[in-house]
């Protein structure tokens, strides 16, 4: 996959630019607040149709503007592929090809998008709910089906927290028959979203093995493992996830009730990173933490390359510099040829001398960019 | 406000209607004032009417003009069948068809905690004492394949279930005469799942 071309209007501080990108590699150079990352956020709402750092969309739009344009030419495994997303304040639209696609799962798809940023450190130290997020995220661009069942997952906890809440509150009756169904339909839901979560992981821990190991010469193993809030575990077929995640809401009756709200379920699980056996959320380094996260993000590369047979397009804001030359050498290695790269740096000191020279330079300056050899 | 008052009033009327904005408003009620005035009477009645002479079965709650309504009173339809639906456009919907000659119940809505309607806020109770009538052997429920009808149907099945009465949910996936390669995933994998042996 190629974006060929770029467009913003009236995108964050971004009045009206248009870039080219010939070349695989392009690396962004700007002093701080210039406007590098709204230019790698552009790229990826292009590919994903919603911001990484934010989910207002009316953020996205430049100031006291009344919409926002974000708009790319891209070549991908079907050919050459206009895309298109739109802000205003009655909402976003997307279009493909010209065609407006009135669900998002239509178009997200079209480009790929693996994006490696300074938050992402908190995929190994932050909360559970970023590790969740990073997994419905990814694996939402490559199984629609995921979506669709993890958006009937959160439909139905929806109803069935307020049930709980109405309950507490006397609201509403104490209909148990009710609360069984509303059981029942979050556990076939549940159990699709675990099921593949598990299946997700097995395959992302088998990329990002060898790759970590790589980086790290052998020294480190690394292993990702879901902890499911239920007993169930990924050796069990979506029939005995149901059974187990049944019997778990059966047994926890009593204490939903008491504290009105849904007590497990795929909303509760997290992730762990293991490293030769151990929790690198406690026990790593800061620089196991970032070889981590960074092992994941290229596992992604690969993982999504296995599931739709084109690599997804590299974003890497502000990390490059962040990692030593060995680290360097083995990203480039990763990407080489094949991944079109985008990297956003304040100085081209910190980044490795052969990535520069395969390397097309922007120079960003408040809100203009410009193209230097 | 540049209207002279009735028809700025008309204008107000219109656009409390689903699907009509302002602009569609002030086009309809110029048209109104270019009608003669007996078609805009016979309209103004018709729609008098509506309101006033319809009511709600008493037995399966479709609106009507007579109680118990027509379909009700139908000695040529079967009383053992129930189809149970939502809405009573989809009492209009599954009659255009005319495949199904039983009877019918309208919910008039679905559960649904979210908009704090229950299982008593809808006409659940209601067709539970319905269903105690011998004749009524068999319950097809219709309600629409999203999570709060699905709910409603698996709460109504929970109910009826255990009196042994034979009780069916609509089938859903492919639409008909359509193209395998032009359904998307989740219609795909739903079809799979529901699938028939032959």
């Amino acid at each position: 996959m190629h974006i060929n071309e770029l467009h913003l209007k009236d995108y964050r501080n971004y009045e009206d630019l248009h870039l080219f990108f010939e070349n695989r590699i392009n690396v962004i150079i700007g002093e701080n607040a210039q406007g590098k990352t709204n230019m790698m956020e552009a790229i990826y709402v292009l590919g994903m149709a919603r911001s990484h750092r934010t989910p207002r969309d009316k953020e996205l739009i430049r100031w006291e503007q009344p919409f926002s344009r974000v708009e790319g030419q891209l070549t991908n495994r079907h050919g050459p592929a206009k895309m298109e997303v739109i802000f205003s304040k009655q909402g976003k639209k997307v279009k493909l090809n010209g065609l407006e696609k009135k669900r998002l799962t239509d178009y997200i798809g079209a480009c790929t998008i693996v994006m490696f940023a300074p938050e992402d450190l908190a995929l190994v130290k932050g909360s559970p709910q970023i590790r969740r997020r990073f997994l419905d995220m990814e694996m939402g661009q490559i199984y629609t089906v995921y979506l669709y069942y993890l958006s009937q997952y959160h439909k139905i906890l929806k109803q069935r927290n307020q049930w709980l809440k109405d309950v507490a509150q006397n609201k509403t009756a104490k209909n148990e028959a009710f609360f069984e169904v509303m059981t029942d339909q979050l556990v076939e839901a549940g159990a699709e979203v675990i099921q593949k979560r598990f299946a997700f992981l097995q395959k992302l821990e088998n990329w990002a093995q060898p790759i970590h190991e790589n980086i790290t010469q052998g020294t480190e193993t690394l292993a990702i493992d879901y902890v499911p809030s239920a007993p169930v575990d990924a050796s069990m077929s979506t029939d005995e996830i149901k059974t187990a995640l049944k019997a778990e809401y059966v047994r926890l009756f009593e204490q939903e009730i008491r504290r009105a709200t849904t007590v497990l379920g795929p909303h509760r699980d997290d992730l762990k990173f293991l490293v030769n056996g151990h929790d690198i959320q406690v026990y790593g380094s800061q620089g196991q933490q970032r070889t981590t996260a960074l092992s994941v993000k290229l596992a992604e590369i690969e993982l999504i390359y296995e599931k739709t047979g084109e690599y997804p397009i590299l974003l890497l804001d502000d990390v490059l510099s962040e990692l030593d030359d060995s680290r360097q050498t083995h990203l480039l290695d990763t990407i080489q040829g094949k991944v079109q790269t985008f990297v956003t740096t304040t100085n081209v000191g910190g980044i490795h001398h052969e990535m520069l020279e395969k390397a097309t330079m922007f120079h960003v300056t408040g809100g203009s960019i410009d193209q230097t050899d | 406000m540049q209207y002279p008052q009735p028809i700025s009033k008309l204008i107000e009327g219109f656009t409390k209607l689903p699907g009509i904005g302002p602009k569609t408003a002030a086009r309809l009620a110029f048209y109104i004032l270019d009608m003669n005035e007996d078609d805009v009477m016979d309209f103004a009645k018709a729609l008098m009417n509506a309101k006033r002479e319809l009511t709600y079965c008493s037995v399966c709650h479709h609106i009507t003009d007579t109680d118990p309504c027509r379909i009700c009173q139908d000695k040529d339809r079967d009383p053992s069948v129930i189809c149970v639906v939502q809405d009573s456009k989809d009492v209009i919907a599954m009659e255009k068809m005319k495949e199904f000659g039983g009877k019918y119940h309208v919910l008039h809505g679905a559960i649904s905690p979210v908009d704090g309607v229950g299982p008593e806020d809808i006409y659940v109770p209601d067709l539970i004492k319905r269903l105690q009538d011998e004749t009524i052997q068999e319950l097809i429920i219709a309600t629409n394949p999203n999570i709060e009808g699905e709910a409603t149907a698996m709460y109504i099945s929970r109910l009826v279930k255990p009196t042994g009465m034979k009780v069916s949910r609509i089938a859903h996936g492919l639409p008909v005469g359509g193209d395998l390669e032009y359904a998307d995933e989740v219609t795909l994998s739903k079809a799979i799942e529901g699938r028939r042996q032959l």
